[in-house]
């Protein structure tokens, strides 16, 4: 561990979060990185796109499947003032979603407006 | 330029860690510098001293540990990753009470934080996923 180390600026953070809750460790393994980017005080955005869009639902039964609560992690990323959090408007059309039905409040962007957040971050990182 | 790595894949399990790897090579051969590999989620398998490929293949792991020990990259391994995939530093091992440690020297166990340090300073973080 270094401790000596200082950063050049604080750093934004695009996460692209793409990958169904509980198929792999790719969910949990982005809002590791959005908890940890926040802890670090650092911005961030967080942007659920394709079957990461199912990361959002609303009563997930994640004890069935002896994994943790990706819901319950997003709901906690607020906590630690992840407050840009997004999801695409394709992917909400395609599941057929109510964001209604969300664990949280998103902001539902578009292809284009993805298109700028990538362009406007310092760090991307797609999951 | 200063370059971060992120290897999110075991050695064999994807293309992630092998096309990291040749990246790495690229990245130094260009001249440019790494500011830390970072091995996330499976890609912790890449820091097993214990992978005995066959003769005829690559063996992953030992390319990079001679990679981070010619040109004295910092090499961290995730913590969280690593410990529940079984790749101990010998301080884990003791803590864990396990048999064994099988950490590649030029490897540290550390944690989530030192990739947020490592963007820091990086003017790119180049991901590997699957």
């Amino acid at each position: 561990m270094t401790s000596s180390t200082k950063f050049h600026s604080p750093q934004s953070y695009l996460i692209i979060a793409r990958c169904s809750p509980y198929g792999s460790q790719q969910a949990r393994a982005a809002l590791d990185i959005a908890l940890t980017a926040a802890a670090f005080e650092q911005p961030i955005s967080v942007v659920f796109m394709d079957a990461g869009v199912l990361q959002l639902l609303k009563d997930q039964q994640a004890d069935a499947g002896e994994m943790k609560n990706i819901g319950k992690i997003i709901t906690a990323l607020k906590l630690y003032a992840v407050e840009n959090i997004m999801v695409h408007q394709e992917a909400v059309d395609k599941y057929d979603l109510d964001p209604t039905e969300f664990v949280e409040a998103v902001e539902v962007v578009t292809s284009a407006d993805i298109k700028s957040l990538i362009a406007g971050a310092d760090q991307v990182m797609v999951f | 330029m200063k370059f971060s790595i992120v290897i999110h894949g075991a050695p064999w399990s994807s293309n992630a860690s092998l096309s990291a790897l040749r990246f790495a090579e690229a990245v130094l051969e260009g001249g440019h510098e790494i500011v830390r590999l970072f091995f996330y989620q499976d890609g912790a398998s890449n820091g097993s001293s214990l992978c005995v490929p066959p003769q005829d293949e690559i063996d992953i792991p030992a390319q990079w540990q001679v990679l981070i020990k010619q040109h004295e990259i910092d090499a961290v391994v995730c913590a969280a990753s690593a410990l529940k995939r079984g790749i101990l530093d010998e301080a884990e091992a003791d803590r864990y009470e396990k048999s064994a440690s099988n950490l590649l020297p030029g490897f540290a166990v550390s944690g989530l934080g030192q990739l947020i340090d490592a963007a820091g300073q990086s003017d790119r973080v180049v991901s590997f996923v699957l």
